[in-house]
């Protein structure tokens, strides 16, 4: 029986890692981005080979929970430009977001394994891939725009949180 | 078993914390196999918990785990070690505050070097000329044979787990050129030495080694928090931790734990890496009284965007980019009359601090300067500098067409950490020798081997990673077997940890959290960055002895316990304030000029008169007795703020002479 659920995930990563890299290879050239030495091409081996769990929804969680869960993981990302993105995004948008707009954020920022892939969409670097094109992707990309100029250099301070409650 | 803790807080208040402990039955092996599925929530703690407490705010439930090794951290280093312990058999643990993929290695973008000799004949030997010299010889040559001698085995040890190399036409993987690298000791021109997978080596890494250690069995702990060490009669024997999903303690006893918890960047107010980077394991190892290493030096990156520290590529200086201060003007010009803008990066943040301190900073507190790109063509900009605009707009507000960029130097990496063996044991120094910790190891840039010395080459990090993550589980194989008797802790172990975490989760004094963050942050920018001298350092440590003192009168907001970001980051700018403290303190004391520690009032290598003649008529014993010690800090415990400098010497032999002699030191030139 674990056997058999094991392949079953496999057959899940490799089906959403296809998604992922396919439109990567197709929209960009990989000398798009300025670093030393071009390397040859990307065969994402390692994603399609070796699965890793795949994302799960939690199904049983509170919403304000997941608000809260949602908070931390907009602030705790793996590379700092996605850092100060996400967190300003979070405090903008998720005390507002529908249950429906928390579960596709929560898959945005949470399924992707790469978080360079997530800001190449944000940018429109890359093309978001199907599974994530959808309204709160649209959100994240236009307040990425900047549109108003502001100087995003730090992560907003928590206590924005309790003062609009007051 | 319950009890009421009292006496941790040394007569401050009586404490409020309540304790549950009971234990978790341990699984056997097999059975945890079946669970693997369900590894971020085994244990089941949700219904043991809801059955023991009808008082959250108040109580703490803990939860005991035993494991033969216990891994803190699942960046690069972290799961290199957890995935070396589980095929060796052992019953590990792996903690981290972030999903193994969200770890910031997966922003290391360059690659790994390795003298793999796919583009011309290559040595390990050159790399480790390369190395010891890019250390400014404050590295232990010990730990840079080890290191660059493994290299080459390392990757091919990833490749084989299915990490996919970018190759060349032959089939062989692809290396290519950085800085830093030579060939023939530095006489044979530019190797080729980093090993990449396309632009997301750091990607591929966690991704291959998160993916393969699942294969056998390793206990993931994902986004819990850890708070101490649990150390016993000077022994490490596990961790405690908190559970950010529910709120409960964990203590995971073992007999071995590896600290990987990377570096503490987030200390200064510029820094490249991830918000995450705050110092935790590096403050464990000082709250448990033990010493941290060489953490004075600190890499920096000329242009990173002020504040949020994006990285601006030098290649922008390249196309023409110039610098300009407040009153306007070009001021490389009178730092570099030739290469005016295209200095070498010491040298142009050098100038650009000097600008700042003297007054001729850019905005309202005259703290940064500015990098013009408008007077170059559009089209230039947008084909040779591509994602330079895109990043200025998200970040700064700033069209690069018609503004300048505001940059500072920013920092880029930590040389210093946690003092370990070239096994990866950590050490402390007695009576000039030094002695093994038993049970801690630590790997990555939480430690200090130290391999990076006074200066990191880029593409090291990630071979340190890879090669010490793995030294850690070779040693830790070597001299135990999976399913040892774990030592016993004290019944109420982690009591304190307990106490500051339920402290700071009401903490209801006169200064946010956020506020103290960047007050800290803002000294060390301006104390301890670039420019350093004894005055503006000695100024430095009172303001940061003081900032420190305000620990004690946080005023947090979010009281409760279920993902609270608030305490977290709290505890967060603890561990910070811990290195930060150590950082400067170590800059003020080390009164010589070494790789990226510059100091304006020491210009010189303390060693330097040995090389005004020549090394040859030296007897080496002359070169070597008074040579460069490393600092070493004892940092007082968890409220304290003395910090006790000691000195190690450099080790200056290497692991074989025969094989692979000594690099004499030598005034450092490129």
């Amino acid at each position: 029986m674990f056997a058999a659920a094991l392949r079953r995930i496999s057959r899940k990563v490799i089906c959403c890692s296809q998604g992922f890299w396919r439109p990567a290879l197709v929209g960009l050239s990989p000398s798009a981005r300025s670093y030393r030495g071009d390397a040859p091409d990307d065969s994402m081996k390692d994603v399609i080979e070796i699965p890793i769990p795949p994302w799960q929804e939690r199904l049983d969680e509170p919403i304000e929970n997941k608000r809260a869960r949602l908070l931390y993981e907009s602030r705790k990302r793996g590379m700092l430009e996605n850092c100060i993105l996400l967190s300003l995004f979070a405090k903008e948008y998720l005390s507002t977001m529908t249950e429906k707009q928390l579960s596709l954020y929560d898959r945005l920022i949470n399924e992707p394994s790469n978080d360079w892939d997530i800001y190449y969409w944000a940018t429109e670097t890359k093309p978001t891939p199907p599974v994530f094109d959808n309204e709160i992707m649209n959100m994240l990309k236009e307040y990425t725009k900047n549109k108003n100029m502001e100087q995003r250099l730090r992560q907003p301070d928590l206590e924005y949180l309790f003062e609009e409650q007051k | 078993l319950t009890y009421v803790s009292d006496t941790s807080l040394k007569g401050k208040k009586v404490c409020r914390v309540g304790y549950f402990l009971f234990r978790s039955k341990q699984l056997p092996a097999v059975s945890q196999a079946v669970s693997r599925d369900f590894h971020f929530t085994i244990y089941g703690k949700k219904e043991k918990t809801s059955k023991v407490t009808d008082s959250l705010s108040t109580q703490y439930p803990v939860v005991d785990h035993e494991f033969d090794a216990v891994v803190v951290g699942a960046g690069g280093a972290g799961l290199r070690a957890a995935f070396g312990l589980s095929e060796a058999g052992f019953n590990t643990a792996c903690v981290t505050k972030l999903f193994p993929t969200r770890s910031h290695t997966v922003a290391a973008q360059g690659g790994i070097n390795a003298a793999l000799g796919n583009m011309e004949d290559d040595d390990w030997r050159w790399h480790f000329y390369d190395t010891v010299k890019g250390s400014d010889w404050l590295g232990d040559q010990d730990a840079i044979h080890y290191m660059t001698e493994q290299a080459p085995a390392a990757v091919i040890e990833l490749e084989n787990y299915g990490m996919p190399f970018s190759r060349t036409e032959a089939g062989k993987i692809y290396q290519r050129a950085f800085g830093g690298q030579s060939l023939k000791f530095g006489k044979g021109g530019q190797a080729h030495r980093c090993c990449c997978v396309a632009d997301r080596t750091g990607h591929s890494l966690l991704h291959t080694l998160y993916g393969r250690s699942l294969r056998y069995d390793t206990s993931y702990f994902v986004e819990y928090f850890a708070l101490d060490l649990l150390m016993e009669n000077g022994e490490c024997r596990g961790v405690i931790a908190l559970c950010m999903e529910d709120g409960s303690i964990h203590r995971l006893r073992a007999k071995n734990t590896v600290i990987a918890t990377g570096g503490y960047g987030r200390t200064y107010f510029s820094c490249t890496s991830a918000h995450t980077s705050t110092g935790d394991g590096t403050a464990m190892v000082t709250r448990a009284g033990l010493p941290c290493q060489d953490l004075e030096f600190v890499q920096f990156h000329p242009t990173g965007i002020y504040g949020a520290g994006c990285l601006i590529t030098e290649g922008c200086r390249g196309e023409g980019g110039i610098l300009i201060n407040s009153e306007g003007e070009r001021f490389m010009e009178r730092y570099a009359p030739v290469a005016k803008d295209l200095a070498s990066r010491d040298v142009v943040s050098r100038a650009m601090t000097i600008e700042i301190r003297e007054g001729r900073g850019c905005g309202p507190d005259k703290d940064h300067v500015y990098l013009q790109l408008h007077h170059l063509p559009p089209q230039q900009l947008a084909t040779r500098l591509p994602g330079i605009s895109e990043t200025a707009m998200i970040f700064a507000g700033v069209d690069v067409t018609k503004e300048p960029i505001p940059v500072l130097p920013t920092v880029h990496y930590n040389m210093g950490g946690i003092p370990t063996n070239y096994k990866g044991q950590v050490i402390t120094h007695d009576n000039g020798v030094d002695k093994v910790v038993p049970g801690l190891y630590a790997c990555g840039e939480a430690a200090s081997a130290s391999v990076h010395g006074a200066n990191r080459l880029g593409a090291n990090s990630l071979l340190d990673l890879v090669v010490f993550g793995r030294a850690c589980a070779l040693s830790i194989a070597e001299s135990n077997k999976p399913g040892e008797t774990v030592p016993s802790i004290k019944p109420n172990a982690g009591e304190e940890s307990v106490a500051n975490l339920d402290r700071l989760r009401f903490a209801n004094g006169s200064i946010r959290t956020s506020e103290l963050r960047l007050n800290m942050q803002k000294a060390m920018q301006g104390h301890a960055a670039v420019f350093r001298t004894g005055s503006t350092l000695q100024e430095g440590c009172e303001k940061l002895s003081a900032l420190y003192g305000h620990l004690d009168d946080l005023k947090t907001f979010d009281r409760g316990i279920v993902w609270n970001t608030d305490l977290v980051e709290t505890l967060e700018l603890q561990n910070l304030m811990l290195c930060a403290l150590q950082t400067i303190y170590g800059a003020e004391a080390r009164k010589e000029s070494r790789g990226a520690h510059a100091r304006e009032d020491f210009k010189v290598q303390r060693s330097t008169a040995c090389f005004s003649i020549a090394l040859a008529s030296q007897s080496s014993l002359n070169v070597l007795k008074h040579w460069c010690k490393k600092k070493i800090f004892y940092g007082d415990n968890v409220y304290g703020t003395k910090v006790d400098l000691q000195y190690r010497p450099v080790i200056d032999k290497t692991l074989n002479e025969d094989e692979c002699a000594a690099v004499p030191p030598a005034i450092r030139s490129y």
